[in-house]
């Protein structure tokens, strides 16, 4: 025992050899790009990854991107990806030891988080008490109040139809809530007593059919108000790491669509006072995995809590980006029971991140979703660019899903540097056979308003309306001219600028000579 | 230079920007690269016949391209049909069918809601493009509808 062995001269760091995975098989109970994103880390943690689909991605990206995979139904989600027993049952079938949820869906879904850990798997997300606790947006508001964290002026008891309730110190303009709510289902900015009625009736219909729950509550109306939220990480063994905020003040509809981190709203002391109220939101439950905590702050710098998505958010990845900490990773991690490293406790970002989310909309018409298929799919790359998508072009785009195509992320060392790679970026990506809303992000990263970082949740409606600025007249020219030259050069069939031969007699196509001469030099 | 060819943007005459070059970087894929000398950007293009699309800086641009022959015939055809007349009212997206608001002999004014339709997550409200009667209805709630599905029939 005592005998000394020559030791090698070269000594190995303990923390260059190979890490043990978390688990062994891990189903990704969702599909896109988020599924995608999910894979990914599995792969790099040594986990061997399972997907499920519906009957209408059987050959989508996120089956591609996995080790396994397992129909689970029908096309609608409610057969599918919504479906409890066919999920939990494919994950019995395949063996898997873990659940990862994704966003949406069922991730914040107690009953299916119960079913997962009852069927002896890992749920990977905050505990399913935790998420029964907050799902509930109008028990929250009850909770963190008492734990003094402030919240938006309004109802603490659900509206009811049959009594009018004391709206006094509500006062309208008002927003009317779902406390199921999310994803700005079933939300409704009220502006007369007199409209309440009505609204009530299409929110209530729209929160039973999103959430099976049509519990509606009402608050005042913040405005302006900057969208910001805080992303924790905590571990089982009581680590809880703030990772910094994000203003998500750019919406339609009360959905989300560019995010920045950090919040050039935010300074050092409104920061201190958010993350002190996440960290209270946090403890008024048993917080571990991901979530996010989300508030709305006014133009004097007072913050109101919303609500706690006990998830990871679609917008996780500019965090991920000035952080450096894979957070899905981490996720996985934590389930399998890590504790988080010091220097994760205490992360300093770096840089700015901005995020720009491509969905198939038409901003050109009040970002109306629109149906087809990708036909052109050419995207940005370089220096700090991140692409999370699962587009494969030529595919129709199932109208039973979330119509977001990509996500476009990019960090530089400060805001104009991210604005101005944000720009290149998007100049570099060109998306065709549907409409999206590329020219609105085009758009924004030279408003002024945004470029100069004063913004708010107002900015669609009140910059760019719903069709945006009219045609450009140098734009409109450009595209006659590329009309006609196609239509030249396609008189005898073909894609345009396809074959010399059917272009205009004595005007041989260029590129088409010019390709042929490098394909000839290689 | 464009062999007599008439490119029209939302109705109007568009004289194309002889002054920019283009050149087809992917053809599969239909990108083309624009630039006059000092500038330079990225579109795609795609169509057939006289109907066409240009995406560009992220904007998709509907340019009618026409021979001499098919602006003869558009004319002609456009004298004989006037504003009036049954129109048919499809789905623009595929969905389900949340409710109705209007019934078979109801008097609609321009704009009035006519159905609601569930697509993408969300519920699209369709609207009469113009006053008239409705005269048949294809749908009823509770049904899915194909993208361009008949939904109603005005007159």
């Amino acid at each position: 025992m005592a005998i000394s062995r020559s030791e090698p001269t070269l000594s190995v760091r303990k923390d260059s050899s190979p890490r043990r995975p978390p688990f062994r098989r891990l189903l990704i109970a969702n599909r896109g790009e988020i599924a995608v994103r999910i894979a990914r880390a599995c792969r790099e943690l040594g986990v061997e990854s399972v997907a499920v689909y519906s009957d209408a991605d059987t050959d989508a990206m996120h089956v591609e991107a996995a080790d396994m995979s397992v129909g689970i139904g029908p096309r609608a989600a409610s057969d599918s990806y919504l479906n409890i027993p066919a999920i939990t049952a494919a994950a019995r079938q395949v063996g898997a030891d873990a659940v990862h949820p994704g966003y949406g869906f069922l991730s914040e879904n107690a009953g299916f988080a119960r079913a997962v850990e009852e069927a002896g798997l890992a749920w990977i997300g905050p505990p399913p008490a935790t998420q029964e606790a907050l799902g509930n947006k109008l028990a929250a508001r009850r909770s963190v109040t008492a734990a003094g964290v402030p919240v938006v002026p309004g109802l603490l008891v659900s509206l009811e139809d049959d009594e009018p309730p004391d709206l006094a110190d509500v006062g309208y303009p008002a927003m009317l809530k779902a406390a199921a709510g999310g994803g700005g289902r079933g939300m409704r900015r009220i502006n007369r007593a007199e409209d309440l009625p009505a609204a009530v009736e299409s929110a209530r219909r729209e929160a039973l059919a999103a959430f099976g729950d049509g519990t509606l509550y009402l608050e005042r109306l913040i405005s302006p108000a900057r969208h910001i939220e805080v992303q924790l990480l905590g571990d089982r063994n009581g680590g809880l790491a703030v990772l910094g905020e994000r203003d998500c003040s750019v919406q339609r509809r009360h959905q989300k669509l560019v995010e920045e981190t950090p919040s050039p709203a935010v300074t050092a002391e409104v920061r201190r006072a958010l993350f002190d109220s996440a960290r209270r939101v946090a403890a008024t439950v048993e917080f571990h995995n991901a979530a996010t905590v989300e508030f709305l702050l006014d133009g004097e710098g007072n913050h109101y809590f919303l609500e706690m998505n006990t998830r990871l958010q679609v917008e996780h990845g500019i965090t991920e980006l000035v952080t450096g900490i894979d957070i899905v990773a981490w996720q996985i991690r934590i389930a399998a029971g890590e504790s988080l490293p010091p220097e994760l406790l205490d992360p300093e970002p770096r840089g700015h991140a901005v995020e720009v989310r491509v969905y198939a909309e038409d901003p050109y018409a009040g970002f109306r979703p629109v149906a087809g298929a990708v036909t052109a799919w050419r995207l940005p790359a370089g220096p700090g660019v991140r692409i999370d998508h699962a587009v494969i072009p030529g595919a129709e785009l199932a109208p039973e899903y979330d119509p977001l195509l990509a996500k476009v992320m990019v960090h530089a060392a400060d805001r104009p540097a991210a604005l101005a790679r944000l720009r290149r970026a998007l100049d570099e990506m060109v998306v065709g056979g549907l409409q999206t809303d590329l020219g609105f992000h085009r758009w924004l990263v030279e408003e002024p308003g945004f470029a100069g970082g004063d913004y708010h949740t107002g900015l669609i409606p009140e910059r760019w309306g719903d069709a945006g600025p009219l045609l450009d007249a140098t734009d409109a020219s450009l595209a006659a001219l590329l009309a006609t030259r196609a239509r030249e050069t396609t008189s005898a069939a073909g894609a345009p600028g396809a074959t010399p031969q059917a272009g205009i007699p004595g005007k041989p196509d260029r590129s088409w000579a010019r390709q042929a001469r490098s394909e000839a030099l290689r | 230079m464009t062999a007599g060819l008439e490119a029209r943007v939302a109705g109007d005459i568009v004289e194309p920007a002889e002054d920019w070059r283009i050149t087809f970087i992917d053809v599969d894929r239909r990108i083309a690269r624009l630039s006059d000398g000092t500038r330079s950007l990225l579109a795609a293009v795609e169509g057939a016949g006289d109907d066409w699309v240009v995406t560009l800086r992220g904007r998709r641009i509907r340019v009618t391209v026409r021979t001499w022959r098919e602006r003869v015939l558009a004319e002609a055809e456009s004298a004989a049909t006037g504003s009036r007349g049954p129109i048919e009212i499809r789905a623009t997206l595929p969905g389900l069918v949340v409710s109705l608001s209007c019934e078979e002999g109801s008097e609609v004014a321009e704009g009035d809601p006519l159905l609601t339709l569930e697509a993408m997550k969300m519920q699209n409200e369709v609207r009469a493009p113009r006053a008239g009667r409705v005269t048949h209805r294809a749908v009823s709630p509770g049904e899915t509808v194909a993208r361009g599905a008949l939904l109603l029939r005005l007159e």
